[in-house]
């Protein structure tokens, strides 16, 4: 296991894009301290300038890339029969990919502690009483966890899919798609269904509102119609059973 | 070394490869040969544990699976096409599976890639990923190498050396089972070929045998080539054809003198003649579409 992880941290190493990807987190961050008026400090502060979309769309590129490019190049051949089963190759992609992304929202809390020094945001206080009667920094550190639930259901909706969809385009497309449009599907599929609503509100689009939902309480809780504990139970169990079929369809796929 | 039991392998509901069973066994050069779509590709990601199939195939007595490649450890191999990465060098690309750096340096030295294998692999010329390909299958010592079509892309300089490695690694230990195009090629270096067709063995035999095949014919100039043609074709003698001439068996030569002879046709040449291991090869693939077209 340890050689597979070597592999997939070199490759990952190796490639421009999870360099350039911080960079762009930054300009982004910034934009967002731009754009978000003044009094939004503390909300700012507390979703890391709002990263969370952001940081999905870059996982969404960079773990598609890392499963397609295998199949572009042919090199998944060779990486499976060198691995002593598929399950290694498998995991070794996962535990990467999670810790790429951990990195990023490190990077993000790093950047947000920076960007709260510039003009860019009215000055704040990290210990000052926020949300959830707790200290602004603590729900800094809060919302970051609570999204890397969240960015973890997007990168095994991700894996599921580049084992199921062999084009890689297809598989950014639909994921960005979920992404913007998934909360506004599950919400459009609550109010169509009010009978079926304590089922369908289990539906996994409605999963992606975890981090939303956890810095705005009020605002979305009405269209969940689900609690924090409840979305995040949802969103890992959700998770859990993306990457178990698709590892299903990984093990049983011809190469 | 190897040995593959009654493999069976499936593509869907489909039969590929049936019932297939050899041996390769250690120091041995063996080569899968077969007209394209024959299975050889197949085999060989079969006997990799990358395809769905029954029987068994085991690497120094350890059984491989689908799902279980502890076996081949010490296996390698270039299938269909080189597996590298175009945003690696060819010595990150090398890097990537090498467990061994003095082993990585003495594969590049041999292959003689000094010159380029820093650069990108996506500048390299197909020649050169071809190569690229052959090193990272002969990474880490491997005992039994695996090579779908080697010599793809190669030039000259490059066959001859790939050709003095294989030999050089055979005389090592380590054993080989490489499919070609160019038989040619591969008859130099093979000790033992499998000719498959349809996903079936047709033949497995050493190659000294088909050297001994290749002498086996002789070459008959009459005055009259018309009239000699029919003669054999009334006596069912099996003959090929060519512009000026006529080959048949050795075993028949002298049932053909007597018939000649008996018809009073005149013999201007008749001569041993060699045949290559190509035509060898189409020979007996002729005679199996034949047999399969009588059933």
């Amino acid at each position: 296991m340890s050689f597979s992880l070597y592999q997939e941290f070199y490759k990952l190493s190796h490639k421009k894009i999870p360099w350039i990807m911080p960079l762009l987190l930054l300009v982004l961050m910034v934009f967002m301290g731009l754009v978000y008026p003044s009094q939004y400090g503390n909300l700012m502060v507390m979703t890391s300038y709002n990263t969370s979309d952001w940081i999905l769309i870059i996982l969404v590129i960079t773990s598609s890339t890392l499963f397609s490019m295998e199949f572009q190049n042919n090199t998944i051949l060779t990486l499976v029969y060198k691995a002593p089963n598929k399950l290694y190759v498998y995991l070794s992609k996962l535990i990467v990919m999670f810790a790429y992304n951990v990195i990023l929202h490190v990077l993000s809390m790093i950047f947000t502690a920076l960007l709260i020094l510039t003009p860019i945001n009215k000055p704040v206080s990290w210990m000052a009483t926020y949300q959830y009667h707790q200290p602004l920094v603590v729900n800094m550190f809060a919302t970051t966890g609570v999204d890397l639930i969240t960015s973890l259901l997007i990168i095994s909706l991700i894996f599921f899919m580049s084992c199921l969809i062999n084009s890689n385009s297809l598989v950014i497309t639909l994921n960005i798609a979920i992404i913007f449009m998934g909360s506004y599907a599950s919400s459009d599929l609550l109010n169509n269904s009010s009978k079926l609503a304590s089922l369908v509100k289990w539906n996994p689009l409605n999963m992606i509102n975890l981090t939303t939902q956890y810095y705005s309480y009020a605002v979305t809780r009405g269209f969940t119609m689900l609690s924090n504990l409840q979305l995040l139970i949802g969103a890992a169990g959700y998770s859990l059973f993306f990457l178990v079929v698709g590892y299903l369809i990984f093990r049983k796929k011809r190469f | 070394m190897l040995k593959v039991s009654h493999m069976d392998t499936f593509i869907g509901r489909k039969r590929i490869i049936k019932d297939v069973s050899f041996q390769v066994k250690p120091g041995a050069i063996v080569g899968l040969i077969g007209p394209n779509g024959a299975g050889k590709t197949t085999i060989m990601k079969t006997i990799l544990g990358l395809t769905k199939f029954t029987g068994t195939v085991a690497v120094d007595d350890q059984p491989v699976t689908e799902n279980n490649h502890a076996a081949l450890s010490g296996v390698g191999a270039l299938i269909e096409h080189p597996a590298i990465y175009p945003f690696l060098s060819g010595l990150e690309n090398l890097k990537l599976y090498s467990r061994d750096s003095d082993d990585m340096d003495h594969v590049i030295n041999l292959l003689q890639m000094q010159t380029y294998i820093d650069t990108k692999s996506k500048d390299y010329s197909l020649g050169m990923k071809q190569k690229l390909g052959i090193a990272i299958a002969f990474l880490n010592r491997p005992q039994l190498i695996i090579l779908d079509e080697p010599m793809n892309g190669l030039d000259i300089e490059a066959t001859i050396s790939i050709r003095k490695i294989i030999k050089q690694y055979a005389a090592q230990g380590a054993s080989f089972l490489i499919s070609s195009h160019v038989l040619g090629e591969l008859q130099k270096v093979m000790t033992k070929a499998i000719l498959i067709t349809e996903g079936k063995i047709i033949v497995d035999k050493p190659i000294s045998e088909f050297n001994q095949l290749s002498h086996q014919q002789y070459k008959i100039l009459t005055e009259n080539m018309d009239q000699t043609t029919q003669i054999f074709k009334d006596n069912r003698i099996p003959i090929i054809k060519s512009d000026d001439y006529l080959l048949i068996k050795h075993d028949l030569l002298f049932q053909v003198q007597d018939l000649l002879y008996a018809n009073h046709v005149r013999l201007l040449e008749l001569s041993p003649r060699g045949m290559s291991f190509e035509q060898i090869i189409v020979g007996i693939l002729e005679k199996q579409r034949r047999q399969q077209h009588e059933k």
